[in-house]
């Protein structure tokens, strides 16, 4: 395939024409899009994938920026996916991640590239797996994914990537509460953003809140969880992330966890993959039989109980 | 007995209603701002009032009927042109052609990248230099501006608000070198910077260190210039911006709160600067609520003063200049403007302005040539000679109707005012971009009256002219301006005492790191001929460049238009694209060099939302560079540029360049929109634009128009 030469030698609008391809509904866009991946993933690079997600507000994208201008100035290229949550129910939507994103978007060793959520786990299943394989494939050294934190997303999100951080503000002991047992297994490093001015205190006492609870919910055979002081706006502390992320990275690669857990992804997104294939393959099945108005109306007037229409449908709908 | 039980009311009340055949009930008008306007008011509408006082005269507590008990009756207003044209030379010509003829301040217009801290031989304000105002590198550009106009004389009137410092140092300065003392100068610098991260976004560092830098000027001026206004606090851009007349004079006066606070928390006495204080308010097309708006203004700016602790008169008065709507204006059958505006100037006078713009007709299309700013000023000297009107004080006092509206838009304010304070203060409000989003709700929701047809725009949606008659503008060459203020600069950059400059600029920056008053060591810097750009980065090495958050409402737009027939046509359109392509329709909206007005971009950002495309909001100041390498990595279909400030000359073909230099192959199609004279029409389709959109075009059209041409494009492929 040109598309894939056309990758690998790092143009943009290849690798841009390719997202596009691997995110769009159109049949003969997934085909070719299938195809593609498979070619690509004869060819990996080297990326290390990290997710960052956290609440509305925390400062994501500026964390983002800063950060990323630290990296790029390092002589890194990072590549950035970012799932927008502006969007709407109706309607089209608003992405404006870039505006947060001033200067790395304008340095040439980046690839930025927003993609509206549209409702489903944060927008996640589709395509952004496959946007960051072309993003490796490219050559780019790090590619962040950035999600909110909502629900279901970040346990989609961490299927995606290597390491998985967490952004939180100061004074945030309303997420403590949230974040309890579950998030602590997805998340690598906890980062509370706003160290900074008047809040710098009160960034501490959280940091600090963070450490005496993850260590609560820590298991025995767990790697210690990290939480780290920055603030965004001052670029501060952002040594301590990279440094941070190639320790962890290391220590994976070393002790087998890295591969262990691309493996464990793989088979998630196979299960995944193959659910949705089931589930749209038994959606057409319903509506096309169907049974379900059939049945209800039989509910409603009473011949029969719910649980005996639903067994009925299964069973009708099962059989070949 | 109240008149409402009185059988004339009754029978007023019947007759109504029989000639409406409407409940008197629902017979009601709602204004933007929320307020019911009722087909009659009595004398019962006088009563329960608040804020105004009935029997309250001119120039006495609360100050409703005017600042000075005799107003126009002893001396008119004073009519105050803004005026700025690329270069300080034209400005002067220009400058000294209006003083002749009968105008009595000057107004300087400044162009971006002044209001930026750029100097103009900077790279990223390529396409702005000498647009929309005069350039301003050194003192030279000042002493230029003001030769042979005697600054002992003149009042000088600066719209500065990001590059204060420079600038003001400059003035003060450029009068030194003129032989006249600081002391002698008299004018007014806007230096309002909290409008300015809230709507026209000409800033330079974040909030809290810009709000030291007001504080600043307003302690040197209450000290040493006791003849200069040291702030106009301006409603007049969120106006233009689009917020209605509450949300204006709530904000204005909520920011003017925040100065006094940042005053006196340099150990002045709120006496010791208040006198000095200013105003400035957008006048629109809301003939009685504009008049309603500058007498609630005076009364509520008395009672906040009151409770600062005020104690000279002075202090509690509010003074304001006027400036007609350039929003109001539209670029077709642009001879209604001369009409808007003279009534708009007609509302500044019965509300009781100190001080008058009239816009000139073809502003909604370019900077005005000389004909067109003799109408404007016309228009006013017209006001004061011919209709009467300075004859009586406040002559609409006792209105039942407009001391009615006067109280309620109080009221209306008050609250807003209430919840900014409970907030922490405007600045932090700002911080938290709060009012940046209800004014652009605002402007939003006015867009949408305006394309649905419910608000009648004469010549625009109604009463279309079929003969849309061709206006002459002034062009500016903008390349040549660059390159003459650049050779200015290097000139000056040899002849001066490079040394002494880097050690002023080093002192400069010294002094950001404390709490000394920054503009003393800034006229030191500028009297060596350091640059505007220079005295910037001195300072932003302390400060840093400040970045705006940009938020967005969704959903404000769509809601004006639910079973709209255009609204729905074009909705199925992309739905039907969405299923032809895979996706829907993308587009990219930007602003490109130092052109703050966001307003215009968000509108069309967030109603191209609500119909179903995909928007991409660039951020603010980005080079052409930056806007196709963001297009292309997003994969964009087209892009949007808005343009306000005429530099689309230079910035669109550039664009283009930037697009084909990333992909040779890109098909991104390319419309703009925004203030374009005709003139440039032919230019930008030689260039490959592919549509373009002047002021006044409806949205739901050019949104059609847009997926069209996104349509057409594809299916070439």
């Amino acid at each position: 395939m040109e598309l894939v030469d056309k990758i690998i030698k790092g143009e943009r609008a290849a690798i841009a024409k390719a997202i596009t391809l691997v995110e769009s509904s159109k049949d003969t866009d997934q085909q070719i899009s299938r195809q593609l991946i498979s070619e690509l993933i004869k060819k990996p690079g080297k990326s290390i994938r990290v997710g960052f997600s956290g609440p509305p507000g925390v400062g994501k994208s500026t964390f983002i920026e800063s950060f990323g201008s630290y990296l790029v100035s390092q002589n890194y290229k990072l590549g950035i996916l970012a799932i927008d949550p502006s969007s709407q129910i109706t309607g089209g939507s608003i992405l404006g991640d870039k505006t947060r994103m001033v200067e790395i978007s304008k340095n040439p060793n980046t690839f930025i590239r927003s993609t509206p959520s549209r409702g489903t786990l944060g927008g996640i299943s589709m395509g952004t797996r496959e946007a960051s394989i072309i993003l490796d494939a490219a050559g780019y050294d790090f590619i962040f994914i950035e999600t909110v934190g909502v629900g279901q997303s970040e346990i989609v999100a961490s299927n995606l990537v290597d390491i998985f951080t967490l952004i939180v503000g100061p004074g945030s002991g309303d997420e403590l509460q949230g974040i309890k047992k579950g998030i602590t297994e997805y998340a690598d490093i906890f980062i509370v953003n706003k160290n900074d001015g008047e809040l710098k205190m009160e960034a501490s006492k959280t940091a600090a809140d963070y450490k005496s609870a993850l260590s609560y919910y820590k298991k025995l055979d767990e790697l210690e969880k990290q939480v780290l002081l920055v603030s965004a706006i001052e670029q501060t502390g952002m040594e301590d992330v990279i440094k941070t992320i190639n320790q962890i990275i290391d220590q994976n690669k070393l002790k087998g966890i890295f591969d262990e857990r691309r493996a464990d992804q793989l088979e998630y997104w196979i299960e995944e993959e193959v659910k949705n294939i089931i589930a749209s393959d038994i959606t057409n099945r319903l509506t096309s039989k169907g049974n379900i108005p059939k049945y209800s109306e039989k509910v409603m007037k009473n011949e029969m109980s719910m649980y005996e229409a639903v067994e009925t449908i299964t069973k009708d709908t099962l059989e070949q | 007995m109240t008149n409402k039980s009185n059988n004339g009311f009754n029978t007023w009340q019947k007759s109504f209603e029989k000639e409406t055949k409407k409940n008197f009930s629902d017979a009601k008008s709602e204004t933007d701002e929320g307020i019911d306007i009722k087909p009659v008011y009595t004398r019962d509408d006088l009563e329960n009032f608040s804020f105004v006082e009935n029997n309250s005269l001119p120039g006495q507590w609360p100050y409703t009927r005017g600042p000075k008990a005799s107003m126009y009756t002893n001396r008119p207003w004073t009519i105050r042109q803004y005026a700025g044209f690329s270069t300080a030379e034209e400005s002067n010509e220009f400058y000294k052609k209006n003083l002749e003829s009968g105008q009595k301040g000057l107004s300087v217009a400044f162009d971006l990248p002044t209001h930026r801290g750029y100097d103009s031989d900077d790279d990223l304000v390529m396409g702005d230099v000498g647009k929309a105002g005069v350039a301003i590198d050194t003192v030279e550009d000042m002493k230029i501006l003001f030769n042979n106009i005697p600054l002992d004389q003149m009042s000088v009137s600066m719209t500065m608000n990001g590059a204060v410092l420079p600038v003001l140092a400059s003035f003060i300065v450029a009068g030194e070198e003129q032989g006249v003392d600081k002391s002698l100068l008299s004018g007014t610098i806007q230096n309002d910077i909290l409008k300015e991260f809230m709507v026209r976004n000409t800033y330079i560092y974040p909030p809290e260190p810009s709000m030291k830098i007001v504080a600043d000027i307003i302690e040197f001026t209450s000290k040493e210039m006791p003849k200069f206004n040291s702030i106009s606090i301006s409603g007049y851009h969120m106006q233009e911006a689009g917020a209605d007349n509450v949300l204006e004079l709530a904000y204005t006066l909520a920011d003017g709160m925040e100065y006094v606070r940042a005053a006196m928390s340099k150990g002045l006495d709120v006496d010791d600067f208040a006198p000095r204080l200013s105003f400035f308010f957008a006048i629109g097309t809301d003939f009685f609520m504009e008049i309603a708006k500058l007498r609630a203004a005076r009364t509520l700016w008395a009672k906040i003063m009151k409770n600062f602790g005020a104690k000279n008169e002075r202090s509690l008065i509010l003074r304001t200049h006027c400036q007609t709507s350039g929003v109001s204006l539209t670029e077709k059958d642009p001879y209604n403007n001369i009409i808007r505006t003279s009534y708009e100037a007609l509302s500044a006078i019965l509300g009781g302005t100190q001080s008058l713009h009239t816009n000139s007709f073809d502003e909604a299309i370019a900077l005005p040539t000389d004909e067109s700013a003799r109408i404007a000023r016309n228009t006013q000297l017209i006001l004061q000679n011919e209709t009467g009107v300075t004859k009586t004080v406040d002559p609409l006092a006792g209105s039942y109707f407009v001391e009615n509206l006067t109280e309620e838009l109080s009221k209306k304010a008050w609250d807003i005012i209430t919840e900014i304070e409970e907030l922490g203060g405007m600045t932090k409000a700002v911080k938290a971009g709060i009012p940046k989003l209800k004014i652009e709700e605002s402007a939003t929701k006015k867009q949408a009256k305006v394309d649905s047809g419910s608000r009648v725009v004469v010549g625009v949606n109604k009463y279309k002219n079929p003969k849309e008659p061709s206006v002459d503008v002034r062009v500016i060459d903008n390349n040549r301006v660059r390159d003459d203020q650049i050779k200015k600069i290097q000139a000056i950059k040899k002849s001066r005492d490079t040394k002494a400059v880097e050690k002023a600029l080093a002192n400069l920056t010294n002094a950001a790191k404390d709490e000394t008053n920054l503009l003393v060591p800034c006229i030191e810097a500028i009297k060596l001929r350091a640059t505007v750009g220079e005295v910037s980065k001195a300072l932003e090495q302390v400060y840093g460049r400040h970045f705006a958050k940009s938020l967005s409402v969704s959903g404000v737009y769509g809601k004006h238009f639910e079973g709209d027939k255009e609204f729905m046509k074009v909705e199925s359109k992309i739905k039907e694209f969405e299923n032809i392509n895979g996706r829907r329709p993308r587009v990219l909206v930007v602003k490109m060099g130092q052109d703050g007005h966001d307003r215009g971009a968000k509108i069309v950002a967030t109603s191209f939302a609500d119909m179903g495309f995909d928007v991409d909001m660039g951020p603010l100041f980005q080079s052409p560079k930056d806007v196709a390498k963001d297009a292309i990595e997003n994969d964009v279909h087209a892009i949007g540029v808005s343009t306000l400030a005429a530099g689309h000359k230079t910035l669109v073909p550039e664009l283009m360049k930037g697009l084909k230099e990333i992909d040779p192959k890109s098909k991104i199609i390319v419309f703009v929109g925004g203030i374009i004279p005709e003139q440039d029409y032919e230019f930008l389709y030689e260039n490959n634009v592919s549509a373009i959109f002047g002021p006044g075009s409806n949205i739901i059209e050019s949104a059609e128009k847009v997926i069209d041409l996104i349509s057409d494009n594809l299916s070439k492929e």
